[in-house]
């Protein structure tokens, strides 16, 4: 049952009737055997903005979507309990006059679309509810001026960035003239440029007061900024916590991590920390605070950690990450002959971390993957122009760059997705440009961001098997090799399902599994991330870093650098076409000028604690667990 | 966005693109679409029936000179009208005479084909001037209904033919705005298509070539693309739901297309100039 906080009364009280009222609702799916969300009460006062928090299954989204009344009325569902918002109750009001009520963004900012400029585009919901000609245009013109568009609006929406497309979803709901905005994880689909557009828009809406806004977000780094008030869900679907965003988030941090909801990296490195015995109080939740507090605070923990020692060496001189040193031409061709001996630890093993010291000087292992001066073409633009990249076997490789830069070009280059021009790739002793698919399937792996569409078979066996069927692989050896790849990716009880009825964690999983039955040494993804709620994505980077201690050699296209830094043993940074840099990741962070050169961010943790005076020993460090402080 | 997603989306042709400005001379603009489909629809279906090579030519003469004057066209497109249209003429006219029995068929006037002149021959192999007559007029006939079709299909955006239909035809607009909302799709699952197939290639799973491996392919992308083609469409029902689609019989139409005496006569000019075409080259024979 609800077991909800005392600080629920300290919530801001509204002197006017609350402008949404959300009483005891349980919402049980079609087909569905319990309810989630299970116990939710909380008001909405009118300009309040309320972020709502909770782990991956705790039905936020249903919630939002229950706020306007898509569930029940076009989504099939049952709801107990009263929503009711501006005095209408929703379960008895049709979706249509709701929406004058409540104006919803959702995550997918291509599905938003219907018309073909922003100005039809936003005009599309007034229209609907037959507002006359001149005021459609005058609120069309109101909410693309507060957005930032006007200027833009005879333009077709496809034009537009994502961060572009959501933005222009946000005028959509707001032409609607509804006192409340309901967002279900805007930025989820965005890269870092997208999701700061985007913030950086909610943020002028809220500061002009007159919208409630109700946003569920797994960013919080972002949305902390202008949240008013946070309300916390457990993975049951009950509520547990609702009071003032600052002083819940500072006081109750542990137990909300505890409860699986994803807390700013800044506050969850401010826990270790205090662990470590800086004093940090109150917590800080965004590294601009992070970094404040630990100035303030220039007396030096009483017991500096030993684990500190961990960070800084046993990297290679930067100026040389710049450049790519030309490899002899033989290294480039001898395959080796063994993909199960993976070449870990001969630099020095450090902390728990993973296998930073294979980038050690004193590793000269021939290049695993060889890019020699790569140009390719799609259609008449030029995407890469001569592309030169080592990958040595073990590593941990991610790309980043802006959108565009030719990152998904590069890798598809090096998987064999696009066959590159002959002569200029190697993998694995391969070339990805000559080989056929079924032999290149046993050097490298390709998983596409969307794992449906690689599955080519009607059960999850077979999916397996597909890859050796291929090479005629006797049976008894299929069987014992999937056997094993279900076992490994906890498949065992799923082997007669259709791949599409799996779950979207399985699925990955399973596409991970295809990609590496056939024994390839290098596994590569393309923002695997991407469109996933934090738990999920987490799942899959246990995955990745497992397979990745066990010798596979991984690469993967990202925007999060966050994962990037607590991940990647080395990342290349692309801009335009060209690699710009490409090194060993805590060496490619630490120039500040070239990441933002390059369009990109740096790491949140990079932000807060490089170059502190008073903390010369958190200078660096860009990872969670190399901060001092054991497992906080 | 990732950008492979994004790609597609800039692509050249814009269904949506309104019409550009232009001046006053270039009339098929000013009209509605209903007129300009409704004005050469008797032509065209009297065009079947057609059998000399006179009338044919007539009418891409009348459409040609609409356009050139009525429409603002890029050069490119004036040279395919005014070149690829006789150009096509000609291939398929020849091409059409090849498929002719000479000893069966008979001419526009009523001659078998085998006793008209001979054009040409090569061996035992004899070309006859009424099997190439007969040829080109059925190229000029296709070439004249395409002609006729442009006249209504290069002055005309998506848009405005889904609002007349709303507006003049009293088409329900859910079904109108939704189609309109349909364009989207396309090039959204012409990309997906092709992740989907570079996926499947990366899998191995070619299964060969020749026409049964073929068709193994493709049903083998028809589950992937179908899943995402039906989340996507429900995505997108449920974002126009929210923005109160269909809440009442009728909505603010800010572009009104509206139906004018020049429509009137347009297609009364249209359907004037038909008649007379055909009553001067009158192709048919009343035995």
């Amino acid at each position: 049952m609800t077991s909800v906080d005392p600080d629920a009364s300290a919530a801001p009280a509204a002197p006017s009737a609350p402008l949404l009222r959300v009483r005891d609702v349980a919402i049980t799916h079609e087909g569905a055997d319990a309810a989630t969300p299970r116990a939710v009460t909380f008001d909405v006062a009118p300009g309040e903005v309320v972020l709502v928090l909770g782990p991956s299954g705790s039905g936020k989204s249903t919630l939002a979507l229950a706020l306007n009344g898509l569930i029940p009325h076009a989504l099939p569902a049952r709801v107990d309990g009263d929503i009711t918002i501006g005095g209408l109750a929703a379960a008895a009001t049709s979706v249509a006059v709701l929406s004058t009520r409540v104006g919803m963004v959702f995550q997918d900012p291509d599905a938003q679309l219907v018309t073909g400029t922003l100005l039809d585009e936003v005009a599309f919901g007034p229209e609907n509810l037959r507002v006359p000609a001149g005021e459609v245009v005058r609120r069309a013109e109101e909410a693309l001026r507060r957005v930032g568009l006007w200027e833009r609006r005879a333009e077709n929406p496809d034009r537009l960035s994502g961060g572009g497309r959501q933005r222009l979803a946000i005028a959509c709901a707001l032409a609607m003239a509804s006192p409340l905005l309901v967002l279900d994880e805007p930025t989820a689909n965005l890269d870092p440029a997208g999701i700061e557009e985007v913030y950086a828009a909610l943020a002028d809406v809220v500061a002009a007061g007159d919208r409630a806004i109700v946003l569920v977000e797994h960013d919080l780094d972002a949305a902390l900024g202008f949240v008013d008030r946070v309300v916390v869900l457990d993975g049951e679907g009950c509520l547990v916590l609702d009071g003032p965003a600052q002083t819940l988030l500072r006081e109750r941090a542990e137990e909300i991590h505890a409860l699986g909801v994803w807390l700013p990296v800044s506050t969850l490195a401010a826990l270790r920390l205090r662990a470590a015995g800086y004093a940090l109080d109150p917590l800080p939740l965004t590294p601009a605070e992070l970094r404040a507090a630990l100035q303030a605070s220039a007396t030096q923990p009483v017991a500096p950690s030993a684990s500190l020692a961990a960070t800084a060496p046993a990297q290679e001189p930067r100026a040389e990450n710049r450049t790519i040193a030309p490899e002899p031409a033989a290294s480039r061709e001898k395959a080796l002959p063994s993909v199960t001996s993976p070449v870990l630890g001969t630099g020095p093993v450090l902390g728990t971390g993973p296998v930073l010291g294979t980038a050690g000087e004193g590793d000269r292992e021939a290049g695993l993957i060889s890019v020699r001066d790569l140009t390719v073409r799609r259609g008449r633009q030029e995407v890469l122009h001569g592309v030169s990249l080592d990958v040595r076997r073990g590593e941990f490789l991610a790309v980043v760059g802006e959108n565009g830069a030719g990152k998904t070009t590069l890798v598809q280059a090096i998987a064999g997705v696009v066959p590159p021009p002959r002569g200029r790739v190697a993998v694995d002793g391969i070339d990805p440009g000559r080989a056929a698919p079924r032999e290149l399937a046993r050097h490298v792996g390709f998983v596409f961001q969307n794992p449906e569409h690689q599955f080519v078979a009607h059960t999850v066996f077979d999916e397996l098997a597909h890859g050796l069927r291929l090479r005629h692989a006797p049976a008894a050896e299929i069987r014992e090799r999937v056997g094993d790849m279900l076992a490994r990716f906890g498949l065992a009880g799923k082997a007669q399902t259709h791949p599409f009825l799996l779950s979207g964690g399985q699925k990955r999983r399973l596409s991970v599994g295809t990609a590496l039955i056939a024994g390839a040494p290098v596994l590569v993804l393309d923002e695997p991330t991407f469109g996933q709620d934090r738990e999920r994505a987490d799942e899959l980077l246990g995955i990745l870093d497992d397979l990745h201690r066990d010798g596979t050699t991984v690469i993967v296209v990202t925007h999060d650098m966050q994962l990037v830094a607590e991940h990647a043993t080395h990342t290349a940074v692309l801009s335009d076409g060209r690699v710009v840099a490409h090194g060993a990741t805590t060496d490619v962070f630490a120039d500040r000028a070239l990441i933002e050169s390059a369009g990109l961010r740096r790491p949140p943790l990079a932000t807060a604690l490089s170059g502190l005076p008073a903390h010369p020993e958190l200078d660096g460090i860009v990872r969670l667990r190399d901060l001092p402080g054991g497992d906080a | 966005m990732n950008e492979t997603l994004a790609t597609p989306q800039r692509a050249a042709f814009d269904p949506y693109a309104p019409a550009p400005p232009t001046s006053a001379i270039r009339f098929l603009y000013r009209l509605n679409p209903l007129a300009k489909l409704a004005g050469p629809v008797p032509a065209i279906v009297l065009l079947v029936f057609v059998r000399d090579l006179v009338t044919p030519v007539a009418f891409v003469l009348l459409a040609w000179v609409l356009l050139l004057v009525g429409a603002r066209l890029r050069p490119r497109a004036i040279a395919l009208l005014l070149l690829g249209i006789p150009a096509a003429v000609a291939v398929l006219g020849v091409g059409f005479a090849l498929w002719i029995d000479p000893s069966t068929m008979l001419g526009s006037d009523g001659a078998r084909v085998d006793e008209t002149v001979v054009a040409w021959r090569i061996g035992g192999w004899t070309m006859y001037g009424g099997a190439l007559a007969i040829g080109l007029a059925t190229a000029l006939r296709l070439a004249a209904i395409l002609a006729l079709a442009l006249v209504a299909g290069l002055t005309t955006t998506g848009p405005d033919l889904v609002r007349s239909f709303v507006q003049q035809l009293r088409l329900p607009y859910r079904i109108g705005y939704t189609a309109m909302a349909a364009f989207r799709f396309v090039p959204r699952f012409g990309h997906e298509l092709d992740v989907i197939r570079s996926a499947h290639r990366v899998r191995g799973s070619h299964g060969g070539r020749g026409p049964f491996a073929a068709v193994a392919r493709w049903t083998g992308y028809v589950v992937p693309l179908l899943a995402g083609a039906i989340r996507h469409a429900e995505r997108v029902a449920l974002a126009m739901d929210a923005r109160a689609f269909g809440a009442h019989r009728d909505r603010t139409e800010r572009y009104p297309v509206p139906f004018r005496a020049r429509d009137v006569v347009f297609i009364a000019l249209f359907w004037a100039a038909s008649a007379a075409i055909l009553w001067l080259c009158f192709p048919w024979r009343l035995d």
